[in-house]
């Protein structure tokens, strides 16, 4: 017992270590999980599908863009205690917080959208008519923040997400050639057409969504994270910022072993649900389904969520989800709408579901420089981080990134005038 | 009155009539007994070159440019002292806490007054209209904002009901002390609630001992815990010793097993044993809520000699308002109130004008049993005994009843989504 005891003493630098770790890990796993939501999914379905693996050598690039992104993100929270609403409003002055606020609100309800029609789409392979799905989720998607556990909310959400292991299974079962998918992941192509332009901007806009970093830094501010315990929370946005781009990744060559080499498009949920087939035969429609309702609900609920935190942040108005409503109405107001508004844009005849998860993401892609320059500004003020700004080197691959995204979207409005 | 975000912007103008840059910040500070900071020098921005003009060398600062009575050259640059406050930098767009509402208000604009011949600042906006207003949405923004905010918060709070959260300042201003330690601690457990975390540590910090004791006292034991997690050890033992024991046992219940064996060494020993007492009872037993800290006398006493009993003890237990019997062995024989004993004869005998049927409830009885009691009976506080009918403790109508009915009050963790 004695040696036991000994043994368990000496590791106990390494249990504090890892208690701390766990302790720490929860805002960038779940941040990482929610980045693979309907617009997610969608996008990196598409992109496999209509492109086979010309896109993938764009994956391991994107996924250091976003560990950067959200480094700086988690950077920002730890050493201010402050959400990013909040640094805005106390750094720029209320004009500028107005029209970045609206902007975020624009491209939220986009987003909040797409999380809809990520249900109505799922809910469509089952047959369910849109009509009654939508409405329904909206419901319970109100209901639930308001009257449920948040944190069971989350822990049964990120159970679910296993489900995207799935694409990793049925990306090797489909056989790739794997030599196809290693010349995919290393020759860069691209195609100075605007549905390629329009495909990329896509795939960054959703996997690095301006709103993700503002519900990152939230959450990060609310775990209370300590200045020196901050390595720690780099690893959980590092694990995280992986992750997500591994199952982004994994979906992109399921679907281009399937649907590409068949030739099928992607018109609807169900034909994204056939690249689950190598893995789950006649059952693939299914889990697809499931897992696609799984992202959306949790990401319909907690995207108002967030834009309603996030104005009420700004504009200095109270917050809460524990007092009474009467106390709360801007905040209880815009939540709502949100939800009532998303919801309801996906009831109108819409032509394609698809379409429209892809032009949030799209809309993201496009946003995405504006909210960046705002948090390079704010990493690079000395008064704001002390010792923690950025060295000059992040800083150059930050602008960088930020460069070759507004080059891209200019080049879209180019193109949409002078069609190529 | 003229508001700090119209000022800003104008163009400054040396006694030459030239542009030497345009109103970038103003300094403030307090002069001597004056609840409201007094400008005391302008920062003037010219592409990228700042000056800072002391007030000295304004002619007029509210007009539509700033008039400075120097020529450009002659102009000394101020040196802003430690406590300067930059009022668009450090006050503009900021959190304040408002201690006259009782809440966490963000700084819309910023009133200035001119007294004499010098200018203060008066108000803090936080009104709607404020908002309105430097968004430039002026007259029209005026008559929405009044229609909007009809019922909402008031527009105006005077410089002197807030306070700052510091955090970006190198040095906080007046002692924020002062302020809070007027306010309930039931309001400053409030307004921590509408603090991010770190800002709260640093609220907590300006507190005097017992205050802190006091405003933690009113939050829950998990939203303590998680507060005294950023404190040193030492300051920690200092407020359990303050707090009652029977929330400082609530709080040592929530923190890590062995923090809170440190602690416990680190605290009086007359007060750990309290605490260590009360610790060893399951939390929702009436040993878990109740407190020690009561008075007893001997039936022996007069009533005389029990008012000598109070004033000495009377400071540093829960309640007076009851005062129970006890004998040699320390088993519970009577109770009377307080009411009884002024009315007493003051050289009757306890045990001839106290209540010999004492209603109590066992160490190991439910909080639901204290409630029923205490409703039952219209106690203030009811007595916990064991089988052999000493007298351990009481539990008090408020802690009774704070585990039963929802702590829609009691001031929870603060928290976005978790």
């Amino acid at each position: 017992m004695r040696a036991g005891n000994l043994f368990w003493k000496r590791l106990k630098p390494y249990r504090i270590r890892l208690a701390l770790l766990l302790a720490v890990v929860g805002p960038g796993i779940i941040t990482a999980n929610v980045d693979n939501d309907a617009g997610g999914i969608t996008t990196y379905s598409v992109a496999g599908a209509h492109y086979g693996y010309a896109l993938l050598w764009m994956m391991p690039l994107v996924a250091i863009a976003l560990i950067i992104v959200q480094e700086m993100s988690a950077r920002l929270g730890v050493v201010t205690g402050k959400g990013l609403a909040d640094l805005i409003r106390e750094s720029f002055g209320v004009r500028a917080t107005a029209v970045l606020i609206a902007l975020l609100v624009f491209a939220n309800l986009a987003n909040t959208v797409s999380e809809f029609a990520g249900v109505a789409a799922s809910m469509e392979i089952f047959g369910v008519s849109k009509y009654i799905s939508v409405p329904l989720a909206a419901i319970l998607v109100w209901f639930l923040i308001l009257k449920a556990d948040y944190r069971t909310v989350e822990r049964v959400f990120l159970i679910a997400s296993a489900i995207y292991l799935s694409y990793i299974a049925s990306g090797v079962l489909a056989h790739p050639q794997w030599d196809d998918v290693w010349q995919g992941l290393t020759t860069p192509t691209f195609l100075p057409e605007s549905g390629f332009i329009i495909m990329f901007i896509t795939i960054i806009g959703t996997t690095i969504a301006p709103w993700m970093q503002f519900y990152q830094q939230s959450s990060i501010v609310d775990k209370g994270i300590a200045v020196k315990n901050y390595r720690y929370e780099v690893v959980d946005v590092i694990v995280g910022s992986l992750f997500a781009v591994v199952v982004a990744t994994f979906i992109m060559i399921a679907c281009a072993g399937t649907l590409y080499r068949e030739g099928i498009t992607v018109q609807s949920a169900k034909d994204a649900a056939l690249a689950l087939g190598p893995l789950a035969g006649k059952y693939a429609q299914a889990l697809f389904a499931f897992g696609l309702l799984n992202a959306s609900l949790f990401s319909a609920a907690i995207l108002p969520l967030s834009t309603a935190y996030l104005v009420c942040e700004a504009f200095g108005w109270e917050a809460s989800l524990h007092r009474e409503i009467n106390e709360v109405k801007i905040f209880f107001a815009i939540y709502t709408t949100l939800i009532i508004l998303g919801a309801g844009i996906i009831l109108t005849p819409i032509k394609s579901l698809i379409q429209a998860m892809l032009a949030s993401q799209t809309l993201n892609g496009i946003l995405l420089p504006v909210i960046l320059i705002v948090m390079l500004i704010l990493i690079n003020n000395s008064r704001l981080m002390g010792e923690h700004r950025n060295h000059t080197g992040l800083n150059i691959i930050a602008w960088l990134t930020v460069i070759i995204l507004i080059s891209l979207t200019l080049a879209l409005v180019v193109f949409s005038v002078f069609p190529v | 009155m003229p508001y700090i975000s119209k000022l800003i912007g104008r163009p400054v103008a040396d006694i030459d009539g030239d542009t030497i840059g345009k109103l970038n910040d103003l300094l403030a500070n307090y002069q001597g007994e004056i609840p409201h900071p007094k400008i005391v020098a302008l920062e003037v921005k010219k592409g990228h070159s700042i000056i800072t003009v002391s007030i000295e060398d304004v002619t007029v600062l509210i007009a539509p440019a700033v008039a400075l009575n120097k020529k450009h050259a002659d102009l000394e640059n101020y040196e802003p002292r430690p406590d300067d406050l930059y009022l668009v930098r450090d006050v503009l767009d900021k959190q304040i806490i408002d201690t006259n509402g009782v809440r966490v208000v963000r700084v819309n604009d910023l009133e200035l007054a001119r007294v004499d011949a010098e200018i203060y600042v008066a108000n803090v906006d936080i009104s709607g209209a404020g908002l309105l207003r430097r968004l430039g949405l002026n007259a029209r923004g005026y008559r929405i904002g009044k229609t909007a905010g009809r019922r909402a918060l008031p527009g105006s709070i005077s410089w002197d009901d807030i306070e700052l959260i510091s955090g970006d300042q190198p040095m906080r201003l007046k002692v924020p002390s002062e302020k809070f330690t007027e306010l309930h601690p039931a309001d400053l457990a409030e307004i921590l609630s509408d603090l991010s975390r770190q800002e709260g540590q640093e609220f907590l910090g300006s507190l005097d001992l017992e205050t802190l004791a006091d405003t933690l006292e009113e939050v829950e034991p998990d939203f303590q815990a998680s507060l005294v997690a950023g404190m040193s050890n030492e300051l920690v033992a200092d407020v359990l010793e303050e707090m009652e024991p029977d929330e400082a046992a609530d709080l040592l219940g929530e923190l890590p097993e062995d923090r809170s064996q440190e602690l416990l060494e680190l605290m009086q020993d007359e007060e750990a044993e309290d605490v260590r007492k009360l610790l060893t009872f399951p939390e929702d037993s009436a040993g878990g809520i109740m407190t020690t800290e009561f008075v007893d006398v001997a039936a022996t006493l007069t009533a005389e000699e029990v008012l000598q009993v109070l004033r000495e003890k009377g400071k540093d237990v829960e309640t007076i308002y009851y005062i129970y019997v006890t004998d040699q062995q320390n088993q519970l024989n009577g109770v009377f109130s307080l009411r009884e004993l002024v009315l007493a004869n003051p050289s009757a005998l306890v045990s001839e004008f106290m209540e010999k049927r004492v209603i109590t409830v066992n160490l190991d009885d439910t909080q639901d049993d204290c409630a029923q009691a205490i409703s039952k009976y219209d106690l203030i506080a009811v007595p916990v005994i064991d089988d052999e009918r000493k007298l351990h403790g009481i539990v008090t109508a408020d802690d009774a009843l704070d585990k039963i009915i929802p702590t829609a009050w009691k001031k929870r963790l603060p928290h976005l989504y978790h």
